[in-house]
């Protein structure tokens, strides 16, 4: 197991680095030269030296890259003498724009994203599930139909459309719920259920339908093993055959997709974000793409990947903590 | 006609199934009577509905099938019974050993609790009475170190001993009938040896009526006192099994005789 | 017929398969090997019939798929007809592939669902670019008639026929290009019993015709001593003992292949003879009548 584990980090570090390369690759050495978009409309070429020369752009690719990744682990410095800036670890540089701290932005929105992941991952666990288990149960019924042609419907609905017509009905037409808007928490926790209440159910409304009929599917799937029949031939009752039997199979490919979907809302959901007009990373993602903020763009980039291999990672963990056939000695 | 009634008496069992054709009998008119410390073997090739009239007596048959005629265990009806009161007979009056024991078996839960659960089913009772119970039928089956074997999976035993496992749970609630189907086709030759020896050991030691269900004429012959044989739902011969084998009054019957290939003395060789 | 002695047509020589699979640990983890197949050796003469039998795990298959060439040796040399076929590649391994033909378990997954059965006969003859003498539909119709199939049948698809027929369709392909050496790989073990005898006779019969040889693999001892003239059995990666068919049986030498023999479920000996005799006297009316 202690073997397994370290194995596995391992794996996730060489990933990690791997993605590190190609976006500052892609970022800092195919696109347009960053000096330049610092510097602004009104420029001098000494200025853009500057500016590189402060940025560490004039030094070789390697040592660019090894200056980045020390400073997300040690900090760096940027310029020196009277320009000098310390930027503390983990120090993702500073935005082109605002001249904030990339991590600070991050930090700050991180929360913003999770609340909205985390809410819409319970609605559509208990929608989803639920309406599945029911279909599967009562396969052929006018309920199986129905909610299987409404879950496929859901499916080819995109999300802003939802969006816009659950904002006009809900906020507009019948005044239910305020315009969505970021209130913490620990402020006022009504009014915070109130605002996040739509996103959630925007961001979840196609996850539900998908897990809908992926756990029908699989409910269905199990009912046929063989195993089940055992279970009746043993004379155990209905609802124990399901609970214990088939549930469990079930839900277990359920689970191991549903790490996979919720570590990739961690790194932002952008357009349930950018229509409600929510200060998440997805937010911060779709702003800073469009203004070339390239620091930005990156450590989002970087972010999104760091959940989605550590999700991969605990995924794996947990199906094996479920699965005893794929259990580690 | 002895005056005393057997165990199980099937008369007249049809299935139907629904097709996208219509429905189809997949048996037709199929009576037997089953004893206690008696074995019935039911032979037929793939199709002869001998597996269907196994579901049919465990009221197990696939949704919208249909069972007409009279199975009646000691005496009592079961046909048309509702699930609830079958639940009760299920694994305590009648128990199943399936083909594959690998798909028979949960692979999710250790063999212990899928014991203890057929048991506690019907006699409930502590988790721990019940793990007692699961231990001593599994040392039953011959298997060793039951006690640290009961808290492993399916996946951790090898064939033989998964069907062994299958039979613990059958007999966890001393049933007087066991219906096997197929019980040892998916297993070597020399295992399969094995699991027919376990169970007429168990037979003899319990009294168990046995409904054993094969495609293979050699198997039931040493194990087997009366034989039926089956073809498309038909039956096609019933009666002793010195008889059938000896003097198979039906074609069919004669043609699967004449199909068993010998491996002893005089054995046609084509060089 | 018997068969004929002389140069052998494939000749394996320690054929030696190792699996290696990373243990758990990932990147990490150690590697784990596994021999399934163990130094074997053996000599198939053109013509006949050579089985190997064994129990799950016993490398059979293994060794039936090195020796088809689906699956390349660890260690050992393979031999056809006195060429060196054991890295074979390129025109050499179409040679071979003309000559050795391969019948496996399952009909139905083996035949290709959505093609006709003429397709799937002359599959083999355009993988090797060889165009039909007489036309397609001539060859196809004679190879069905050579396996027992209605060679009107030849536009169907494979789920249109029994599981009997489908493995005759299977046959039926590995007869169309003319091979050598045909690999029954658990051949017949999905069929019915009456089925099964069905088509091993169809089998003998076949080679009576056309003189090919037989790598037969399966696990039922009552099959092979149908149709071998040796049998070689496997256990745990090894051939433990091999000899001629009636020798194996009668006069079993390793103590697994005993085991094995006796394993084997037997019908009632006196019943059975009483059953053929009764047989013998249906059949024969000269005996039915004594009291005349």
């Amino acid at each position: 197991m202690i073997r397994y584990l370290i194995g596995r980090l391992a794996g996730v570090v060489l990933i990690l680095f791997a993605v590190c390369l190609f976006t500052y690759l892609i970022f800092f050495q195919l696109s347009p030269d960053p000096a330049v978009m610092i510097c602004g409309k009104t420029c001098t070429e000494e200025r853009i030296g500057a500016i590189r020369e402060a940025l560490g752009l004039d030094r070789p690719f390697l040592s660019q890259f090894g200056a980045f990744l020390g400073g997300i682990f040690a900090g760096r410095d940027y310029g020196s003498g009277a320009t000098l800036v310390h930027c503390p670890a983990p120090c993702l540089g500073y935005s082109f724009q605002t001249d904030e701290s990339v991590w600070s932005m991050i930090t700050a929105r991180l929360p913003v994203s999770a609340t909205l992941a985390v809410g819409a991952a319970v609605l559509w666990l208990l929608v989803g599930v639920a309406a599945g288990l029911l279909s599967a149960v009562r396969q052929g019924t006018w309920w199986d139909r129905g909610a299987m042609a409404l879950a496929l419907g859901g499916i080819s609905v995109p999300n802003y459309v939802l969006a816009l017509v659950l904002q006009y009905v809900l906020v507009v037409k019948l005044e239910w719920l305020p315009f969505p808007s970021d209130v913490a928490f620990s402020d006022d926790p009504a009014r915070w259920f109130q605002s996040y209440l739509m996103p959630w159910m925007v961001l979840a409304a196609g996850y539900a339908c998908l897990y809908a009929r992926l756990t029908r599917t699989q409910v269905i799937e199990t009912l046929s093993e063989n195993f089940l029949r055992t279970a009746r031939a043993k004379g155990l009752s209905r609802p124990l055959v399901l609970r214990r039997h088939a549930l469990r199979p079930a839900l277990t490919p359920v689970t191991t997709l549903f790490g996979m979907d919720f570590a990739g809302l961690l790194g932002g959901a952008l357009i349930t974000e950018t229509v409600f007009g929510l200060g998440g990373i997805g937010k911060l993602a779709a702003d800073s793409i469009a203004k070339n903020d390239q620091p930005v763009i990156m450590a989002v980039t970087l972010l999104a990947a760091f959940f989605v291999v550590v999700g991969n990672v605990v995924v794996d963990l947990v199906y094996t903590a479920l699965d005893p056939r794929v259990r580690i000695r | 006609m002895s005056a005393r009634a057997g165990l199980l008496v099937v008369e007249d069992l049809t299935v139907t199934l629904p097709t996208t054709r219509g429905p189809v009998d997949v048996v037709k008119g199929v009576s037997f009577t089953v004893d206690r410390d008696d074995t019935l073997g039911i032979v037929g090739e793939s199709g002869s509905g001998k597996s269907m009239t196994s579901l049919a007596i465990m009221g197990l048959l696939p949704r919208g099938a249909t069972a007409t005629g009279s199975v009646r265990l000691d005496g009592e009806e079961l046909l048309g019974r509702p699930d609830r009161e079958l639940r009760r007979i299920r694994g305590d009056g009648i128990s199943m050993v399936f083909q594959d024991p690998l798909s028979s078996l949960n692979p999710y839960y250790t063999v212990g609790l899928q014991i203890e659960e057929a048991y506690r089913a019907h006699r409930g009772g502590s988790r721990k009475a019940a793990r007692a119970v699961a231990v001593e039928a599994l040392t039953q089956v011959g298997i060793a170190d039951a006690e640290r074997r009961a808290g492993h999976y399916p996946h951790q035993f090898s064939g033989g001993q998964r069907q062994r496992v299958m039979i613990a749970t059958a007999l966890v609630c001393s049933p007087s009938l066991l219906i096997a189907d197929e019980p040892t086709t998916a297993l070597d030759v020399t295992v399969q040896a094995q699991i027919l020896r376990l169970l007429a050991g168990l037979q003899e030691r319990t009294g168990t009526g046995m409904l054993f269900i094969t495609h293979d004429l050699a198997v039931v012959s040493s194990l087997a006192r009366r034989i039926l044989v089956m073809r498309e739902g038909d039956p096609v011969e019933y009666g002793e099994a010195e008889r059938i084998f000896s003097d198979p009054h039906h074609p069919y019957t004669r043609a699967l005789l004449e199909s068993v290939p010998r491996i002893d003395d005089d054995a046609e060789v084509w060089l | 017929m018997s068969a004929s002695s002389g140069e052998p047509l494939l000749s394996a020589r320690e054929l030696t398969k190792t699996f290696t699979s990373r243990g758990p640990g990932g990147v990490l983890g150690r590697r784990v090997a596994f021999t399934a197949v163990d130094r074997v050796s053996f000599d198939i003469r053109a013509g006949e019939t050579l089985a190997v039998v064994g129990e799950s795990g016993s490398g059979k298959s293994t060794t039936a798929r090195m020796a088809a060439k689906l699956m390349e040796p660890t260690g050992g040399s393979l031999e056809f007809a006195g060429e060196d076929v054991t890295r074979a590649e390129g025109p050499a391994l179409a040679r071979f592939r003309k000559d050795v033909q391969v019948v496996f378990q399952d009909p139905y997954s083996s035949l290709n669902p959505r093609h006709t059965v003429e397709r799937i006969l002359m599959a083999p003859l355009d993988y090797q670019g060889i165009a039909p003498k007489g036309g397609r539909r001539a060859l196809t119709k004679e190879l069905m008639e050579r396996v027992g199939l209605d060679p009107d049948h030849s536009q169907r698809y494979p789920a249109q026929f029994s599981g009997g027929q489908a493995q005759r369709i299977g046959i039926a392909r590995a007869l169309a290009v003319g091979p050598r050496l045909v690999i029954c790989d658990e051949a017949v073990s999905a069929l019915d019993m009456s089925v099964r005898a069905q088509v091993l006779d169809l089998l003998r019969r076949l080679q009576r015709e056309s003189g090919f040889a037989y790598l037969f693999i399966a696990h039922d001892l009552a099959v092979v001593r149908r149709i071998a003239h040796r049998v070689a059995v496997m256990s745990g990666g090894r051939i433990v003992e091999a000899g001629p068919c009636e020798r194996v049986f009668a006069d079993p030498r390793d103590p697994y292949t005993r085991t094995l023999l006796a394993a084997i479920p037997r019908i009632n000996p006196a019943w059975d003879r009483a059953r053929r005799a009764r047989a013998d006297r249906a059949s024969d009316p000269s005996q039915e009548a004594p009291h005349g």
